[in-house]
């Protein structure tokens, strides 16, 4: 046993000694390699070497309107870069000084630049004023690990905010960073609206550079002509459908009140103009972080980073009539010419209110007098017969009740109940034909924004086509290769050319009387509209107005909301106005309107609406 | 005294690795260089002077101390140091993203250096209780595991991953030489040869597998053993693909894959590889001469007194100057394997072989680092590289194994 022991501890000795044996040949066989072998080529490197990594930053897409006109560039700003694994911490007071930033700042920037990489270099801060950006490259030799870069932010060379549209761009996140070795720590990346949509497309490819450097890290030029580096890629550049003037306009009109408004291409569903009010200042954003600001912007009641046009969900109360009257229409529960009998009220287990003028109404004069009666009774109907999710079903074909799929974040789907989503929320045998009586007159538990109304007021415009709405219409990559949004269209089958008709004339002749015929007809141009006043049980009541032009041939369509203003017909009608008669003839020569749009106060007064419920 | 059988040769490496590394800081640190130094590592090469000066002191007294009292106060000092290093978690001082330094009285130890010493020290004791020296036993082979994963563990969250690596491929080593079959031991180190061929190619990580496998059962001839290796292997092998593609950030891959194509990460990791392999590249035949070294003196090489030194000494004294350094390793590594398998009691020998493979795999991570052999750890050359606690430590290790060299005759004796 002992014998034994004593010969398998020798065999132990000669196996690890040769394990020693065959590792450290390895690595003798590793140093001739590099010492001997490739000292030609390391020699070289090691003289002129003195390498200096730098990054250079891409040049972020440009954002275009439809002519070409530049909405959204790049202005350079200059930011201080570290390399924590070569920082030396003694510096800090002199890096603090320089800067003229607290140290403890600069140590809590620094610790996150750690924590993100030792080895990699990170911004330790961006946009500091030139001054501090000299003073830092004067004394670069005495602060190891830190470089300085110049880099870009965003610029809006027009008075043209579309805050919400553009979107703003942010430091990215933890996660973002940590996801993708395409984001650094302080990469900025969009955060909303098409800055966030097409951030791949605008951000670019990072280029990295080394610069030979001397011993006080004065830089010598490129390294090995460029072979390791690698250039930038610029962004690509997005052409919008956007009209610049238009949205100039847009912006203006909604300057002071609380809504959203898109105008359309009801052809192609090019977004022409899109505005949410309040909006915020994107310049603001553009740079450093503005903490106070964005604090406020945060809290303020009003919402502004909330983009009304896409976002705000709101009954669109009489301007639903139209698309009710198709669905009723098809549905067979009225001809064109059946006519129902107005009271003035309509009754059913309770009174419903209607301000039209007692009397025969047939869809057309239902639609021209905006009668609620007519529409009640067309909604009891589908509801007594049991139609809900079939009338649900062809309503959402307008585009209500679901995404229209626009290339923006965090759009609001709406709603259009039918019996799983009443039994849902109101509960199972817990409503009655009662409850959806409202849905004739777009109230009641419907909702929309005016993104979804200004794509289902384009069916009607365009005769019966679904459109998909979107924003950019071409990609222009940096070689000028360009790739260009599809049109989509989709005929909605069960429209009818006779029942399009009814509802177009209905439409027509609304704008023919009473407080739109003021404010919002137009001289030369045929024009076909509906007002819409959505009942507020928090407030005033929210102005609604859609409306296409011109009648026969229509080339913009419009849907506008204005929340808490009270009578659509004064408060969304004449903006929809004056963007049609800008966007059709070049210019706008209603000052009378335009000033009663900029001074606009909400009025209860007009009793022309017909929407006002009595009990 | 018997002083011719004292083992001066022993001595004579251990001097000559010493100096070499005062060389090698004081160029680092006192060169051109330091003026982009901030003071205190100017000062490196002053204290470690006075390291090298307490280190002989140290090493005489334990010259002079009975041998068994090694394993006397084994258990003591690993209780002593797993205190020390949960301690270090929670109040060590923090630098460059470890939290590894004890303040105690006017210095900042290093506990996980002595934690290495302190864990073989108890796992020898340990293994040397036992009566027949065979970890066939599954309870023996278990706590001798445990034994070093523990501080392994606490090292690990003081977030020193290069020390903590050490000690668990300690485990293998002190099981190797208490009787583990030799297939068996093959079997607990295939995962690393795996994994780290795996990350260079995968097809020679899959070669690794069948070889190691074909292997393992020449020598138990056991078909179990075999099939278990070849099963374990190609989960190693999928488990260290998956990790790399599936589980690790980008920049984290690119952090293990830089040694194979430092441009993988030219802005990370591979920096730092690129800057050492042109160093030592660089350097030649002859080198560039002492603090000529541009690569050294302008500050391109990262940590250049402590885990790149073998850089410093590649450029400014060439081949010849690595060379040098490698033969003094291999001597003593050679050495002190010799000098365990002389050894008549069990926990002389565990002790010696231990300090050779502590020793070793220090050197291999040190240098495998530095030339771009493996992946980047954290890990000072013996010896050679700046640190107090790590030269004191590594001395001890060496004046023990003297000790117990010295008194091989009477300590088998007590035995």
């Amino acid at each position: 046993m002992h014998l034994s022991a004593s010969r398998r501890t020798k065999v132990s000795v000669r196996i690890l000694q040769s394990i020693v044996l065959i590792a450290w040949l390895i690595i003798l066989g590793r140093i001739f390699q590099l010492q001997i072998l490739d000292y030609e080529k390391y020699s070289p490197i090691s003289k002129q070497n003195h390498l200096r990594q730098e990054f250079v930053n891409p040049a972020r897409g440009l954002i275009l309107d439809r002519n070409g006109e530049i909405l959204v560039e790049n202005e350079p700003i200059y930011s201080i870069t570290i390399n924590p694994a070569s920082f030396d911490m003694s510096r800090l007071p002199l890096l603090s000084e320089l800067l003229e930033m607290e140290q403890s700042d600069l140590l809590l920037r620094i610790e996150e630049a750690q924590s993100y990489s030792w080895h990699r270099t990170s911004r330790l801060v961006t946009e500091v004023s030139f001054q501090a950006f000299s003073n830092i490259q004067e004394n670069i030799w005495q602060l190891p690990g830190i470089g300085h870069q110049i880099e870009s932010k965003r610029y809006y060379p027009l008075p043209i905010h579309a805050s919400h549209t553009f979107g703003y761009l942010r430091e990215a996140s933890r996660d973002e960073y940590l996801g993708t070795s395409r984001i650094r720590l302080g990469d900025k990346i969009g955060k909303s609206g098409l800055e966030m949509s097409y951030e791949d497309l605008l951000r670019g490819e990072l280029g990295t550079e080394y610069i030979r450097v001397n011993a006080l890290g004065q830089a010598l030029g490129t390294y090995t002509e460029g072979e390791m580096s690698s250039r930038p890629v610029q962004g690509n550049n997005i052409i919008t459908t956007l009209d610049a003037g238009l949205q100039q306009l847009a912006e203006e009109l909604m300057s002071g009140k609380r809504g959203g408004v898109v105008a359309i291409d009801p052809g192609s569903g090019e977004i022409l103009a899109i505005a949410s009010s309040p909006q915020f200042n994107v310049e603001r954003l553009a740079g450093r972080l503005d903490t106070e600001y964005w604090a406020d912007i945060n809290s303020d009641p009003e919402q502004p980073l909330f983009h009304r046009a896409i976002s705000s969900r709101q009954p669109p109360g009489s301007t639903f009539k139209p698309f009710a009257g198709l669905v009723g229409l098809h549905l067979g529960i009225v001809t064109p010419s059946r006519t129902i009998h107005n009271p003035g009220y309509y009754f059913r287990g309770r009174r419903y209110g209607d301000l039209a003028d007692p009397g025969d109404y047939d869809m057309r004069r239902a639609l021209m007098y905006s009668s609620n009666t007519y529409f009640f009774a067309l909604m009891d109907m589908v509801a007594s017969r049991g139609y809900l999710n079939r009338w649900s079903d062809l309503i959402k074909d307008f585009g209500f009740g679901a995404r229209t799929g626009i290339d923006l974040p965090s759009e609001n789907s709406g709603i259009i109940p039918d019996s799983t989503w009443m039994n849902q929320n109101i509960g199972v045998r817990a409503w009655g034909t009662g409850d959806l009586i409202n849905f004739g007159v777009g109230q009641g538990f419907i909702s929309a924004t005016p993104l979804q109304l200004a794509v289902a007021v384009s069916v009607i415009a365009n005769g019966g086509f679904r459109v998909q709405p979107h924003l950019v219409r071409t990609v222009r990559s940096p070689d000028g290769d360009q790739v260009h949004t599809e049109k989509n269209l989709q005929r909605i089958e069960w429209i009818q050319e006779s029942h399009l008709e009814v509802v177009r004339d209905g439409m027509k002749a609304a704008m023919t009387h009473g407080a739109v015929l003021y404010y919002a007809s137009l001289d030369d141009i045929e024009v076909a509209g509906k007002t819409g006043t959505a009942q507020n049980p928090h407030g005033n009541n929210h102005g609604w107005f859609i409306t296409y032009a011109p009648a026969e041939e229509p080339e913009i369509a419009i849907a506008v909301l204005v929340e808490n203003g009270g009578f659509g017909s004064s408060s969304a009608a004449p903006i929809a106005s004056l963007l049609t008669e800008k966007y059709l003839t070049g210019e706008i020569n209603r000052s009378h309107i335009l000033n009663h749009v900029l001074n606009f106060e909400p009025t209860v007064e007009e009793p022309e609406e017909g929407l006002e419920i009595t009990e | 005294m018997r002083a011719h059988e004292f083992n001066w040769f022993l001595v004579f490496v251990w001097v000559a690795l010493s100096a070499t590394g005062l060389i090698a800081i004081y160029s680092a640190t006192q060169g051109p260089v330091s003026e982009f130094l901030s003071p205190n590592i100017q000062n490196n090469f002053y204290s470690q002077v006075a390291w090298f000066t307490l280190a002989v002191v140290v090493m005489v007294f334990i010259q002079f101390t009975p041998p068994r009292s090694f394993h006397q106060i084994a258990y003591a000092l690993y209780a002593l140091c797993l205190l020390l290093g949960i301690a270090t978690i929670f109040w060590g001082i923090e630098a460059g993203g470890a939290r590894r330094w004890l303040p105690i009285g006017p210095v900042n130890i290093q506990i996980s250096e002595f934690m290495k010493l302190a864990s073989i020290m108890a796992t020898a004791t340990y293994l040397s209780h036992r009566r027949n020296l065979s970890s066939e036993n599954l309870g023996t082979a278990l706590m001798t595991t445990l034994l070093l994963f523990i501080p392994a563990f606490i090292i690990f969250l003081q977030n020193d991953t290069g020390t903590a690596l050490i000690l668990l491929a300690i485990i293998p080593i002190m099981l190797f030489w208490s009787g583990l079959p030799h297939g068996v031991s093959l079997l607990i180190i295939s995962p690393a040869i795996i994994t780290y061929l795996t990350v260079i190619n995968w097809v020679s990580g899959l070669v690794a597998v069948l070889i190691i496998t074909v292997a393992i059962f020449f020598l138990q001839k056991k078909a179990w053993l075999s099939v278990t290796s070849l099963v374990l292997g190609l989960l190693v092998l999928l488990g260290t693909k998956l990790m790399l593609q599936q589980v690790l950030y980008p920049h984290q891959r690119a952090r293990v894959e830089a040694f194979v194509n430092p441009s993988l990460d030219p802005q990370g990791a591979g920096w730092n590889i690129i800057q050492a392999t042109t160093a030592i590249g660089s350097g030649g035949f002859y080198g560039k001469g002492f603090m000529e070294g541009t690569q050294t003196q302008l500050r391109f090489l990262p940590e250049q007194w402590t885990d790149f030194i073998f850089c410093v000494i590649g450029e400014e004294f060439g081949f010849v100057g690595t060379v040098t350094i490698l033969l003094l390793f291999l001597m003593l590594f050679m050495k002190l394997i010799g000098m365990a398998g002389e050894q008549k009691h069990s926990f002389a020998q565990l002790f010696t072989v231990s300090v050779a493979a502590i020793l070793f795999f220090h050197f291999l991570f040190n240098i495998g680092s530095a030339t771009g052999l493996i992946p980047v750890i954290g890990l000072p050359l013996p010896f050679v590289s700046y640190g107090g606690s790590s030269f004191i430590s590594y001395s001890i290790m060496i004046a023990i194994c003297l000790n117990l060299d010295y008194n091989k005759r009477s300590f088998s004796i007590y035995n």
